[in-house]
């Protein structure tokens, strides 16, 4: 027996290791080369640690014009994505969750089949929506179109988060005098809160990803990623490192923080 | 504890937002700070009342982020008046122009794009006529082949050349010890680029030559302005020749010692500088760096020639002005700055484009510009060279017959298909492509009246 669980555990951390490594690895590698001098990138074999430090590049692209504009506007994008999504998701998940009305499942397939549209062959008809309605190369365009393509995400996510919230306590707080709404802002809220943070951080990090409305709808008011894709997809390795590195910090940052309440997102919680 | 912790996260988050913007939609949390007294639809920053309009400069050229930085903070600075210089991928460039045209509000003044982009630009309606403008730059030396190819096949101007480039062979010094005997640098053929390579790869066991054939490589300007023209003297008409079936039988072999990482490859500059290869093809602006960086390990010379001549292909990047463009006056103001000689000499100093004005280039130039400069200049001067222009007339289709010529070279060379059946089945495609475009031929393709027709 004792024999067994050893290599079970061999087996397990070997496991959780390679698991670590093939995710760690690449984003190691990008921070490395992102704060190496200029011609360390292309030295074979490649130094693996550390040993020349140069924050030369990164300056140079932290510094070009529009890089700090356009990750303040990707943060504006990003919050407003977060907050005009749950608003509208959040209520629309519970519906689901909490109320059997005809035709439920087929609501349940349209909000996914909003995620079936490709952009591509929507581009130009936004755009001139858009310059129409004046919001064209403002962050508010930007983060409508995210916000439609996060809702589905956050309607499913937060209607399995409060279906995994027994019914019978809102309906023991009614018993109780509550009224349904203060049942629901008393009981269901503060139990989905972790869920519905998942949910929330989830989209944030879709917005902050997402390129190709955001290249199209900006011009002046680009946002990151669409910054990156046109000033880096032609430079020098060395500057793709360092916008790589600048792009992927910000994402990983905010995964370490919902770590916790990942597993909240299916509703799965060990609460 | 958790919660209220999470609390405090989704109150500062929303603190932040408000703090920072307009309130521009109506928050429900009871909470919240009260919005700004007058929520404006645009958000900050306050321009200052700058009294002359900035010109908002498009341009599918300069997009790497030093040569982008270079053109605002060196190029554009004795301009006076402020240009916002915008990069952009050309997909969304055109389509961006469009949806500006269709919605019938504009805020585009000038767009630099190559001379394909402004044919497809004209195709669209989004180009005003410039011949006023052209009228005042009349003293300016411009090679007068650029001036005609900017009227786009009409008799009015609608590009005006801004600047140009050309694609050469960038060489590592080590490989110069294998240089085949009797071969001159400066007049090599293909034949002994293939001997070189092979030489190379005898003595190292490594395949030292390379082409662009990445997915953003340019490796089809190579199957159409250098390989066709170098063995069949044209490149539509002779696409199924017979000189064609020995030319694809000596890339073959040639390729026996291409890295085949050149699959991976979009610009040559990375490979050269990592030395994965030797020598190599590719754009003037993609092998720069190699010379910027160790300008004393690498040399540029001219692109090797066929039994028809010497075969490469000028590149015009042009100006234009978007119709209904804002600020037509700063418009011009800007084009007519940028084709200065004065002008054109710093744009060479700094990205590497070579003027478009026929004006002397001072000697005080940095070195990788020389390097490049001389190498350019032996090729476009070669006694046997053949100018070939990029392709003409396709509009939107310029992508899928650059993919003809790609996957021509692909299923002969990679997957090593019958070079006969390969370029009857790829000409087909060709002919389509024209029939349906009405392209006319384009040199170095003896003129026609009709579409262009493979012979």
């Amino acid at each position: 027996m004792k024999g067994r669980s050893w290599v079970g555990d061999v087996l397990w951390y070997a496991g959780a290791i390679a698991l670590a490594l093939w995710v760690l690895a690449p984003i190691y590698l990008i921070g490395l080369l992102a704060f190496s001098p200029r011609m360390a990138v292309y030295r074979w074999p490649r130094p693996l640690l550390p040993l020349e430090l140069s924050v030369e590049t990164m300056r140079f692209f932290v510094t070009a014009t529009g890089t700090l504009a356009a990750t303040w506007n990707s943060i504006v994008v990003a919050l407003f994505t977060m907050i005009l999504s749950l608003i509208l998701g959040a209520p629309a998940g519970y519906a689901l969750a909490r109320f059997f009305f005809p035709g439920r499942e087929a609501v349940r397939m349209g909000i996914l089949m909003t995620r079936m549209f490709p952009m591509a062959i929507l581009s130009i008809p936004l755009a001139v929506t858009f310059i129409r309605m004046g919001l064209y190369d403002t962050p508010w365009a930007v983060a409508l179109v995210h916000t439609a393509m996060a809702l589905p995400f956050v309607i499913l996510i937060t209607a399995s988060v409060f279906t995994a919230i027994p019914r019978d306590l809102e309906e023991a707080a009614m018993t109780l005098g509550c009224s349904p709404l203060s049942a629901f802002l008393r009981i269901s809220l503060p139990l989905a809160l972790p869920g519905l943070a998942a949910a929330a951080l989830f989209t944030f990090v879709i917005s902050w990803n997402e390129v190709f409305a955001a290249a199209i709808l900006t011009l002046r008011q680009r946002t990151l990623p669409a910054l990156v894709i046109t000033v880096l997809n032609e430079s020098p390795l060395y500057f793709r490192f360092a916008g790589g590195f600048f792009m992927v910090a910000p994402a990983l940052v905010i995964l370490l923080i919902i770590r916790r309440y990942l597993f909240h997102l299916w509703g799965v919680s060990g609460r | 504890m958790r919660d209220r912790r999470l609390w405090t996260v989704f109150s500062l988050l929303l603190a932040l937002l408000l703090a920072c913007q307009p309130a521009a939609t109506p928050t429900p949390t009871p909470t919240a700070a009260p919005p700004p007294a007058a929520p404006s639809p645009t958000p900050p920053p306050p321009t200052p009342t700058a009294p002359p309009r900035p010109v908002l400069f498009l341009s599918t050229q300069l997009r790497p982020v030093e040569e982008a930085e270079k053109m605002r903070n060196v190029i554009l600075k004795p301009f006076g008046a402020p240009v916002e210089f915008i990069p952009e991928d050309e997909g969304p460039f055109h389509d961006r122009i469009r949806a500006e045209i269709q919605a019938g509000k504009v805020t585009v003044d000038v767009v630099g794009a190559l001379h394909g982009n402004f044919v497809t630009l004209l195709k669209d309606n989004a180009l005003e006529d410039l011949a006023a403008l052209m009228e005042r730059l009349k003293d300016r030396p411009m090679v007068s082949q650029f001036v005609e190819l900017g009227k786009l096949g009409t008799d009015r101007p609608y590009c005006i050349p801004w600047m140009q480039a050309t694609y050469i062979l960038a060489i590592n010094k080590k490989a110069l010890d294998y240089l085949p005997a009797g071969a001159d640098l400066n007049a090599l053929t293909w034949d002994q680029l293939r001997q070189w390579g092979e030489n190379i790869h005898k003595a190292t066991g490594e395949r030292k030559l390379g082409f662009p054939l990445g997915p953003k490589g340019l490796i089809h300007r190579f199957v159409q302005g250098y390989l066709y023209p170098s063995y069949t003297g044209a490149f539509v008409t002779t696409y199924k020749s017979p000189e064609a079936v020995e030319m694809w039988k000596a890339f073959k072999a040639l390729w026996e010692h291409v890295n085949p990482q050149s699959t991976t490859y979009d610009f040559m500059q990375e490979p050269l500088l990592a030395e994965e290869v030797w020598i190599a093809w590719d754009h003037t602006a993609r092998l720069v760096n190699a010379f910027k960086e160790r300008p004393n390990d690498f040399i540029a010379a001219p692109v090797p020639a066929g039994p028809k001549g010497r075969g490469f292909m000028p590149v015009l990047a042009c100006l234009g002005i978007v119709k209904g463009a804002p600020n037509r006056e700063g418009a011009e103001a800007l084009i007519e700055f940028l084709t200065r000689p004065e002008t054109q000499l710093t744009i060479l100093r700094e990205v590497a484009f070579f003027p478009v004005l026929d004006i002397p280039i001072p000697a005080d130039m940095p070195v990788h510009v020389r390097i490049e400069g001389e190498a350019v200049v032996k090729q476009s001067r070669a006694p046997d060279a053949i100018p070939a222009l990029l392709p003409v007339g396709l509009g939107g289709k310029a992508g899928e017959f650059n993919k003809v010529n790609r996957d021509t070279l692909e299923r002969i060379v990679l997957k090593g298909e019958e070079i006969e059946k390969v370029l009857q089945e790829e000409a087909a495609n060709l002919q389509a492509i024209l029939n349906e475009t009405g392209a006319a031929c384009w040199p170095p393709d003896p003129p026609s009246t009709g579409p262009c027709t493979v012979r």
